[in-house]
């Protein structure tokens, strides 16, 4: 085979900047690597791109292709998904501090569950929760009749984009019947099922650090340190309370109870609801003494409920029922609170509102006790939980007030009327007594509350004083004001097999929670109590997984060189391609998890190879050059098109991170959901990374250069060549604008003749100097541009405004919109 | 190149292609832009191994064009073509003492609701139309009516989305992008498929309209009033011919690009897609202003008339007529803003449907008489139908609720058996009783017509050999002549 010579330097540099960074190289950058003639200036090259910031941004958004990402749910509405940014976000600090990809692979999988996190270097914030926001970067739908198969769907999306992702396979083929082509079966769909079943969606804070972790223990240790002082005070009457059984008022029988009770916070715990985020703490309030914080005076013990204000007001956490099937008419709980929520969610749907699931989603906003009623008669036999949160979501936003708190004492299930009997059935545990820490039942909570107010027990805790401010102080800290649509993990569900994918027609057999049974540890059961997310992480990750590092290894060569080793790079199923060089993706694959999984190891493995410094000239003995003898002509994706229009005119701005730009909207892009107000025309000058993507008003420019619609996993992006392209180029009002700011641009520049001023329009455009055949070409255009306008109406024309032309053209050329 | 679809298909490649092209690589863009030959050479796609191919038809097609006509919202089936005496007789009574009722969108229930609008025997077939459709009424020996479809979906977006794409989900290939990636378009300057936003785009939005998986190429081009008909279509230069000069320095300086690099198929392409892009400028102008349409055409459509939501939808009819008679495979129009929603009226029925098939009526049966009398119809087929159909009973009490249990349909032209009516419902028009038809199996019977097979059209996208009936269909036999 006879290989092609290596690219110019300038070809060179050009190439390794669009690829790593997905901009054009500075002409200064240009400049200096050109004069750079030491042995290593092109490794030099190299690691500066890969170290720039900009690296981020260009394989982040490779990243995005894969999760389908998306800021908002499209379906009718098109409602926000919350801070989904922030994972965009994360995912360019990911690349940029390359975060080994098992790590980014585990926090994708499960994140939320992982024993030690990654925090921000610089705000200490955690960062490894952020991955599982990919879970919900699906579509949603609001008001479904058949709230089951809404549920379905979004779990077939969301096995499709997991499995296509991190192992290069087609699950979801096997939603109907076994995989036709390859070793998957239905029972694997089905035990993949169970797990995104188990998996729960919930507003999750995107500010928790380690700082606010430490805070909130101190206050449960400062919490500890009340009860047993007051305790040990009271240590000489504790006789009189221990041992001691008081009766309830009335004797209640239970065989005849129209109701079920769902849970019952009065005694000590949560009644086995989970308690998410910091607000509600471990255990319920009883108990907990009462202290004035003026004088230290203790008032009194708390009586028995959980409040997700214990700590302080603003914080976030969620108290959620373990998952029952809906089989009476009504759901009540009695609560009371403040710009809060309880809400029941039936087969894990989110979109609440009218007109079908309203009522499923109620305010809390009174300061006595109430009883709240859910009428849940249309979906009796369907799973369902309660969600008790401090907040409120406003059109699907959560909202958390820096006043809101909720506080509950029971949820009930129940016929006909409200169980009044239920308010003095008050449960007995803890069982066994703790005086030491005044872990006692709810009714000696009542006498010992008597007896204080009676003067038989000291009411005098000046010391209390000092620990109720530093419990403030710290609660303070805790506040959480940024949030994110994630999930968190619900409870072990083992699906039945749904026969042709109906749910309709679900098995009897339930399959265990397990990966993929043809893959290595694929038969062993996920132990885990919930979904078992972090057992999948683990088992993709186990060394003899094939498919792993290959599938990675593989989207980064298909990155570099614009086609994969195996060119299905979603797909290493017998329907995908076998790969071109086999022994060299087996190489990359263990190189990979030998250099610690590090993807800026391997690209600069392979950027530095000889393979991709070759030339774009065509060897005859390769002619569809499967063997690389040259590097492959390509065009440049969307984004790197308008990035790179930005960059050469000098009008990017380079901010990273934060809110999205909102999107540019045209006289074309009608429907519902729309926007009320447009985004700017060149979206602020910033990377198109940051602009906003909206299901249903995705911008146009990004599609039309085929930039994929944001519903499964494309690793491979479609090249189309269509003159809706050229018209793009041609007509549309950024283009035209940013030809403008480059003519601008070139007058302040201050250059001496034409000749200069040509040439810095080609060193920032194509990263070279422009041939004297060029420069002849351009001499003769600009000349010809003159005559016409002086033609039009006699006089000279400004020099800029031919300038503009020039430079519009010049964004015409083929060679900026392909790498060559 | 022109109409070969059924000769027989030979394998042409690339080279070869590109030595019998007169125009040599402009001419093989021109081919893979909008399929203007059909290669045929292969039976079906992939998302992992193609860019762009065209597959050509299966079989004679008896309709080279779709018009879609798209009644968003969901036209009440008993208040325009499938009568129900029953109705009246029980107006004002519980419906749930009649009939199960299922879950319905808004869960507001109301009383059996006779319709407001009278029905009358049309034409030589006697097809029963209500006071709705006066003028459609008059083409009824053109149309077969179905009255037996139903859709598995009662909300709006999953319905729009399975009607456009045969999937209740965000992303599948819409219908239009199917008929082009396998027929391709039979005009260079215009694109294959065509939208014309009348000022509602169904909800959902324009991913009704998006090409899914398949390449971006075959995606709708959407179609707006006013000045710029297509995004970007106008020049943004001052001067008289300056866009021209450009674009000759433009191909100046490509053309020698090509002679230095590689592999230079794809730069080639992009090269002559100027050259598309800029005789699209004029001819999409020229497409949308009517000059030569008489003032007799123009108000069989209803352009004279004082309703501009009907005026606007005239329009849009008569540029329909213009597209397909240019070779655009498939043109949909959306509905007008009446200003009374579109056809989903949850209440007050009475002024919302009349204000929607005011604005309707009168431009298709124009439509219809026109393409007859031009001898497009026989070539030409018409579809007219909404998402899904409606409720029996009210809602609350003036309105009526999401049905996709059964509603009505129909299609003229090409291929199909004027003046039939398909399928029953039950008493109330409630359910389907007989001969149901589903929307896989519409979609089946729109290629079919076109001379494809919805079983052989396939792409593999995902390890799946994707359809757009993905694993159902039936053709609808009976309607067809």
């Amino acid at each position: 085979m006879e290989k092609v010579p290596p690219a110019t330097k300038n070809s060179l540099i050009r190439r390794v900047s669009y690829l790593l960074t997905g901009l054009p190289p500075n002409p200064k950058e240009v400049k200096n690597f050109l004069l750079d003639t030491s042995s290593v200036s092109y490794e030099k090259m190299v690691d500066r791109y890969l170290n720039s910031p900009a690296y981020g941004e260009r394989w982040a958004r490779h990243w995005m292709d894969l999760v389908r990402y998306a800021e908002t749910k499209g379906h009718e509405f098109d409602y926000a998904i919350t801070g989904a940014w922030k994972y965009r976000d994360y995912l360019i600090r990911a690349f940029n501090e390359d975060v080994p990809y098992d790590q980014f692979l585990k926090e994708h999988i499960a994140g939320d569950l992982l024993q030690t996190t990654r925090e921000n270097k610089e705000t200490g914030v955690s960062e490894s929760r952020l991955g599982t926001t990919f879970y919900v970067m699906g579509e949603g739908t609001h008001s479904p009749v058949d709230v089951r198969q809404d549920e379905a769907d979004r779990i077939d999306n969301m096995i499709d984009v997991t499995t296509k992702t991190f192992q290069g396979l087609t699950v979801s083929c096997a939603k109907c019947h076994d995989h036709k082509f390859d070793p998957i079966t239905a029972a694997d769909y089905y035990a993949l099922y169970g797990v995104m079943e188990s998996t729960r969606f919930s507003p999750v804070p995107a500010d928790l650090s380690k700082d606010k972790k430490l805070a909130a223990q101190e206050i449960e240790n400062l919490n500890s340190y009340m009860r047993k002082l007051v305790a040990g005070k009271w240590d000489r009457a504790k006789n009189s309370y221990i041992n001691t059984e008081y009766a309830q008022n009335t004797t209640i029988n239970t065989s005849a109870m129209s109701y079920t009770v769902i849970g019952d916070f009065r005694g000590r715990d949560f009644d086995g609801w989970t308690s998410d985020g910091f607000a509600f703490g471990q255990k319920s309030t009883l108990g907990n003494p009462i202290v004035d914080p003026a004088t230290g005076k203790l008032l009194g013990l708390d009586e028995g409920k959980a409040s997700s204000r214990s700590m302080g007001m603003g914080i976030f956490g969620a108290l959620r029922s373990p998952n029952f099937i809906l089989e009476k008419d009504f759901i009540g709980v009695r609560a009371l609170g403040k710009n809060s929520s309880i809400r029941i969610i039936i087969d894990n749907f989110q979109l609440i509102q009218n007109p079908i699931y309203g009522g499923m989603d109620q305010r809390v906003n009174t300061e006595e006790w109430n009883n709240f009623i859910f009428n849940v008669r249309a979906w009796k036999g369907r799973k369902a939980y309660i969600e008790i949160l401090p907040g409120t979501h406003d059109r699907h936003r959560y909202n958390l007030t820096e006043d809101a708190f909720i506080e509950a004492q029971y949820a009930v299930t129940y016929d006909g009327e409200w169980p009044l009997d239920l308010e003095k059935n008050i449960t007995k545990q803890p069982s066994q007594d703790n005086w030491a820490s005044l872990e006692i039942s709810p009714f000696k909570v009542i006498r010992i509350n008597d007896d204080l107010k009676k003067g038989k027990l000291t009411s005098n805790f000046p010391e209390l004083k000092a620990v109720v401010d530093s419990s403030r102080l710290l609660a303070k800290s805790l506040k959480n004001v940024s949030f994110v649509n994630g999930i968190y993990d619900g409870y072990g569900i083992n699906s039945p097999i749904f026969n042709r994918g109906n749910y309709k027609e679900p098995s009897e057999e339930h399959v265990p929670r397990r990966f993929l049974s043809v893959l290595s540890l694929g038969d062993s059961v996920f132990k885990s109590e919930g979904s078992g997310r972090l057992e999948l992480a683990e088992v993709m990750l186990d060394k003899d997984n094939p498919l792993t590092s290959r599938v990675m290894v593989n989207r980064i060569w298909h990155h570099l060189f614009g086609k994969g080793i195996v060119e299905t790079v979603d797909n290493f199923g017998l329907q995908g391609k076998l790969p071109s060089h086999p022994e060299l993706l087996d190489y990359l694959a263990v190189k990979f998890q030998q250099e610690g999984w590090s993807v800026k190891k391997l690209i600069r493995a392979i950027v530095t190879s000889e393979t991709f410094k070759r030339s774009d000239a065509l060897a005859n003995t390769d002619p569809n050059n499967i063997y690389l003898a040259s590097f492959p002509v390509r065009r440049l994706e969307a984004e790197a098109i308008r990035d790179g229009i930005l960059a050469v005119s000098e009008s990017l701005d380079s901010t990273m991170y934060g809110t999205p730009v909102p999107t540019h909207l045209t006289a074309f892009m009608q429907g519902r959901g729309r926007p009320g107000k447009s985004g700017p025309i060149d979206g602020e000058g910033r990377r198109s990374i940051y602009l906003e993507v909206r299901r249903n008003f995705l911008e146009p420019m990004m599609t039309t250069f085929d930039r994929p619609i944001p519903f499964s996993t494309f690793g491979r992006r479609n090249v189309t060549n269509v003159p809706s392209q050229s018209l793009i180029l041609m007509n549309d009002p950024l283009v035209a604008q940013q030809a403008e700011i480059m003519a601008g641009k070139l007058m302040e520049k201050g250059l001496a003749n034409f000749e200069e001023k040509v040439q810095w329009i080609y060193m920032q455009a194509f990263s070279r100097l422009a041939s004297r055949e060029e420069l002849k070409k351009a001499s003769n255009f600009f000349g010809m541009l003159q005559e016409m306008e002086e033609k039009m109406d006699g006089k000279e024309k400004p020099e800029m405004e031919l300038w503009k032309e020039y430079c519009h053209s010049i964004f015409n050329l083929k060679e900026f919109i392909y790498l060559i | 190149m022109g109409h070969h679809h059924n000769t027989k298909p030979r394998v042409i490649s690339r080279r070869e292609m590109l030595g019998l092209s007169a125009g040599g690589f402009g001419s093989l863009a021109l081919m893979s832009l909008f399929g203007t030959m059909s290669l045929g050479c292969k039976r079906s796609g992939s998302h992992e191994t193609t860019s762009n191919l065209y597959l050509g038809p299966h079989y004679l097609p008896k309709a080279k064009n779709v018009i879609f006509l798209y009644m968003d919202g969901g036209v009440s089936q008993v208040d325009s073509f499938d009568p129900k005496p029953r109705l009246a007789k029980e107006n004002g009574e519980d419906p749930r003492k009649k009939f199960k009722v299922d879950a319905t969108q808004f869960d507001n229930v109301g009383k059996i609701l006779k319709s407001p609008w009278d029905f009358k025997q049309y034409g030589e077939c006697g097809m029963p139309v209500s006071d709705l459709f006066p003028h459609i009424a008059t083409c009824v020996d053109d149309i077969a009516l179905i009255r037996s479809m139903v859709s598995n979906f009662p909300e709006h977006t999953n319905a729009n989305y399975f009607l456009h794409t045969g999937s209740g989900l965000q992303g599948r290939p819409s219908m239009g992008a199917w008929m082009n990636y396998g027929l391709g378009s039979e005009n260079k300057n215009i694109p294959g498929y065509v939208v014309l936003d009348g000022g509602l785009i169904p909800p959902g939005g324009l991913d009704n309209f998006k090409n899914g998986f398949l390449p971006a190429s075959y995606q709708a081009s959407v179609f707006k009033a006013g000045p710029e008909p297509v995004a970007n279509i106008n020049p943004r230069e001052s001067i008289n011919n300056l866009q021209e000069e450009k674009l000759q320095f433009i191909k100046q300086m490509d053309d020698s690009l090509i002679g230095k690099i590689g592999e230079a198929d794809a730069v080639e392409s992009a090269i002559s897609n100027y050259e598309l892009a800029y005789k699209m400028q004029s001819s999409i102008p020229e497409l949308t202003e009517f000059k030569e349409e008489t003032e007799a055409t123009k108000k069989l459509y209803g352009m004279d008339s004082d309703d501009p939501h009907l005026r606007g939808y005239a329009s849009q009819c008569i540029l329909a007529r213009r597209l397909i008679e240019r070779g655009v495979r498939f043109v949909e129009l959306t509905c007008p803003n009446v200003g009374a929603d579109r056809w989903d009226q949850h209440s007050n029925l009475k002024v919302g449907h009349e204000r929607n098939a005011h604005a309707v009526d009168q431009p298709i049966a124009g439509l219809l008489k026109d393409l007859k009398s031009r001898g497009l119809l026989e070539e030409t087929l018409v579809v007219w139908t909404g998402e899904f159909g409606r409720t029996p009973f009210a809602q609350g009490s003036d309105g009526r609720d999401h049905n996709p249990s059964a509603f009505s349909m129909w299609m003229a032209g090409a291929g199909v058996k004027g003046g039939t009516i398909f399928g029953k419902t039950d008493e109330y028009g409630y359910r389907v009783i007989e001969n149901a038809v589903t929307v896989h199996d519409l979609h089946a019977t729109i290629m079919h017509l076109l001379g494809l097979d919805h079983k052989q059209l396939t792409f593999r996208f995902g390890g799946r050999d994707m359809r757009l009936t993905d694993v159902h269909g039936n053709v609808v036999k009976d309607i067809l002549t």
